[in-house]
């Protein structure tokens, strides 16, 4: 079955399009050939870019961005992976490996600033962009009208042309007709790569690839399918249903339709403010005292609430996350009835947060505290509530003296028993 | 049992007791009518255990008894029946036999034992009212009821008989609406109820249909006694028709701290036109952004709103006022529900400032307090 005739399209059924993105490939003369109008944007080890664009003298060099002493590496430049900087990796490790590694502390607002930038111009290509992260995203190049491949791969050339020019970050490219190819392809030849997967190719092009580029499938799982033999995704296509369901349970059919490279999930458009605000600590030494951890939490929703106040939002949903010394990360969430911007309602949730997740008997590394289930509705105003409106007063000024949870000139009662050493 | 009913008088008894119908599967037999004949009328009724409802129609009964029906199906059945006399023939094992010109139904039914008894309508304390005052007074404060059902101490319309009035009130907690009249309240008759919000619903579809109605209550249930007066003869009700609810048990808020003692800017609006200003005014706003901008300024009022994603729209209203200029946001539906109640062509409207309550009131007594949304 060869499609020849683009006017014999309309008439049939829509399977029959389906199966002419395959046939149109051989060069029959299809109408509206499909055209991979899903891009991936990846910038290249972001933060570390960002750092060398405000700082050229970096460019080149072991560079990485990171916290000191018990911190992580958050980026490493291409220089610094080949020494062997991987992220997340301790930056006493990071340090042992490359000892010339340039370490650069966290500059607070300039990657999410650069971030803004950098979508903003990918705004003028396309309006439908999807921030998935601070450094990823997800274009729909649809609007651009192209009518060829070549030139919606002149357009995505040209956006990661301009990106360099104009911001000095290098980024990563794929194009694909869904977001999962897109995503994968985009990562394939980093730093500056350009990956084009064409429409009906997917399967063939995720095929030679290793099972570790399938979302779900992390290290370990990737390890344990590789023990079995299963390397590349084409080994996992060659499965029967029982060998699928052995390995992935009910799930199975959800992840052998990515091996096939399926996706239907749209573009999600919506959004530009927070979805979440968190706060993490890692402590210099590993910490065992459960009071001094619940302490610890309760300042860190000290700290975050007043934030949450200032962008005149409100959230619902606390999760709190624990790490024990193993790089081992548990986490426990509780959602309140209703959204609030205080801090009060979330107080009584820290101990009962704090045991579900911190459940092993053994010192943690690293605590945070998340708030989700942002609400960025105008307030409306409750008629039973005087004394939430009391307190809400009451928050604004004491988040005017304590300058917006940047200072402790006015504390809650429940740090009082911390250490003066910070 | 046996009776001849005309088809009519029929399906409008059904369509009094249609909507109170129980869901659990548990128990089928709360989606059925219980129809008992009598001397020479039938009564219909229907429970969801929380509430029921009976009304009786005039029949030509020649045999009494009692049986029980699926009510949706029955009146779906009697509406369409293509003659206007109606034979109904119940055997003993509870198939009845409905028989109207050429066509005729068998239909299954459930035996009465199983059908729950209806409490008694006597309560401890009882107040007559007139049925037109109290649909309107319903409907004035109803839509204020909350419908989160965390709040369900707010699911209803708080019925308060006391210091010589009777009050009304219904609130979500973001508005609340209160309605009063006075009349003769002994001091061993003063209490309240919460009615339920189904109850409320139901108990305005039945209010027009005489003159006058007794209600009974104490603390866990409440009876209505409605007239169905001369004029529902013609359509086959007679003698009245009977509501029996559960209360929503627990305190009611303290309405009267929230409505504010002081006025401070007040403006006169003609009602409708006010209505539709907002009305338009509000067709630009979404989910996120669901407010309203009121400003006055002398002899002005201005009606704004925005969402990022759609527009704006503006909308001017010339007053009579002389006091400094304010704005205030408020939830659109807030400020329409109460002027769509109401029927007096004038209301005030009293304003303070920008996080204080806006308040309708008309000269009968009625209030409606709104709580604004900030101002961002």
């Amino acid at each position: 079955m060869v499609l020849t005739d683009g006017a014999a399209i309309p008439a049939a059924p829509f399977f029959w399009y389906a199966a002419g993105f395959t046939f149109g490939r051989s060069g029959a003369t299809v109408w509206a050939m499909p055209l991979p109008v899903i891009a991936h944007l990846d910038a290249d080890a972001f933060f570390v870019s960002v750092e060398q664009a405000c700082d050229p003298s970096l460019r080149g060099k072991k560079v990485a961005v990171g916290g000191r002493q018990r911190g992580i590496i958050a980026s490493a430049s291409y220089e610094a992976r080949a020494c062997g900087v991987y992220t997340p990796m301790a930056t006493k490790l990071a340090l042992q490996v490359c000892p010339d590694l340039i370490l650069v502390s966290h500059t607070s607002g300039r990657y999410g600033q650069f971030s803004r930038r950098m979508f903003d111009l990918c705004g003028t290509l396309t309006p439908f962009v999807e921030r998935s992260s601070i450094d990823e995203g997800y274009l729909d190049l649809s609007p651009c009208g192209c009518g060829t491949e070549a030139e919606l791969v002149n357009r995505a050339r040209g956006l990661q042309r301009r990106l360099w020019e104009e911001l000095q970050i290098p980024v990563s490219l794929g194009l694909a007709a869904n977001k999962l190819v897109a995503a994968i392809a985009s990562k394939l030849l980093k730093p500056r790569g350009f990956v084009v997967v064409p429409p009906g190719t997917e399967a063939e092009f995720l095929a030679p690839l290793s099972v570790g580029v399938l979302p779900g499938i992390g290290k370990k799982s990737e390890a344990k399918l590789k023990a079995q033999g299963l390397t590349a995704v084409q080994d996992l296509l060659a499965l029967n249903e029982e060998g699928w369901y052995a390995l992935f349970g009910h799930s199975w059919r959800d992840i052998q339709a990515m091996a096939r490279g399926e996706d239907d999930r749209p573009l999600k458009l919506e959004h530009d403010d927070a979805k979440s605000y968190s706060q993490q600590e890692t402590f210099p030494h590993d910490v065992s005292d459960f009071a001094e951890i619940e302490r610890i939490a309760k300042r860190m929703i000290d700290e975050l609430m007043p934030k949450i106040r200032a962008d005149g939002k409100k959230v619902r949903t606390m999760t709190v996350k624990v790490r024990y010394p193993g790089m081992e990360d548990s986490v426990a969430g509780r959602s309140l009835t209703e959204a609030t911007d205080l801090e009060a309602p979330f107080y009584p949730l820290v101990e009962l947060l704090l045991r579900r997740a911190w459940a092993k008997r053994r010192p943690l590394r690293l605590v945070s505290v998340r708030f989700s289930g942002v609400d960025d509705r105008p307030a409306q105003l409750e008629m039973f509530a005087q004394t939430e409106e009391k307190k809400r007063r009451l928050a604004a000024v004491l988040d005017k003296l304590n300058d917006r949870g940047r200072k402790a000139v006015v504390q809650h009662g429940h740090q009082l028993g911390k250490t003066t050493a910070d | 049992m046996k009776f001849k009913i005309n088809r009519d008088h029929f399906s409008n008894g059904l369509a009094q007791v249609l909507n109170v119908v129980g869901t659990k599967a548990a128990m089928p037999i709360l989606s059925n009518v219980l129809i008992e004949a009598e001397k020479d009328q039938i009564s219909l009724t229907t429970t969801n255990l929380d509430l029921g409802i009976r009304c009786k129609i005039k029949a030509e009964v020649k045999e009494t008894g009692a049986v029980t029906l699926p009510v949706k199906r029955l009146a779906t059945i009697v509406r369409e029946l293509p003659n206007i006399d109606v034979a109904f023939d119940a055997s003993p094992g509870h198939q009845v036999k409905l028989a109207s010109g050429g066509s005729q139904f068998r239909i299954m039914g459930i035996g009465r034992e199983e059908f729950p008894q209806l409490p008694p309508t006597d309560g401890d304390k009882t107040f007559a009212l007139d049925q037109a005052e109290l649909a309107a007074m319903l409907r004035s404060v109803a839509y204020a009821q909350s419908t989160d059902e965390t709040r369900y101490i707010l699911n209803g319309v708080y019925f308060s008989f006391r210091d010589g009035k009777l009050a009304l009130v219904a609130t979500d907690g973001r508005r609340l609406a209160l309605v009063s009249k006075e009349m003769p309240v002994p001091a061993a008759s003063a209490g309240s109820i919460i009615l339920p919000a189904k109850t409320v619903s139901e108990l305005l579809h039945l209010l027009d249909k005489g003159e006058k109605l007794n209600v009974a209550f104490n603390e866990r249930r409440a009876a209505f006694q409605i007239d169905t007066g001369k004029e529902a003869n013609a359509s086959g009700l007679v003698d009245s028709i009977y509501l029996f609810s559960k209360v929503v048990e627990g305190n009611y808020p303290n309405y009267q701290q929230v409505v504010p003692k002081e006025t401070h800017q007040r403006i006169k609006l003609e009602r409708e036109l006010f209505l539709q200003c907002v009305h338009r005014a509000a067709l630009v706003t979404s989910e996120k952004s669901n407010s309203v901008r009121i400003k006055l300024s002398p002899n002005l009022l201005e009606i704004t709103a925005s969402s990022p994603d759609f527009g704006e729209s503006h909308e001017s209203m010339a007053i009579s006022y002389s006091g400094p200029e304010l704005q205030v946001a408020f939830n659109p539906q807030f400020l329409m529900d109460p002027l769509r109640a109401l029927t007096k062509d004038e209301v005030f409207f009293e304003l303070k400032d920008e996080v204080s309550p806006g308040v309708f009131k008309t000269l009968e007594s009625f209030v409606c307090v709104i709580m604004p949304v900030r101002l961002s």
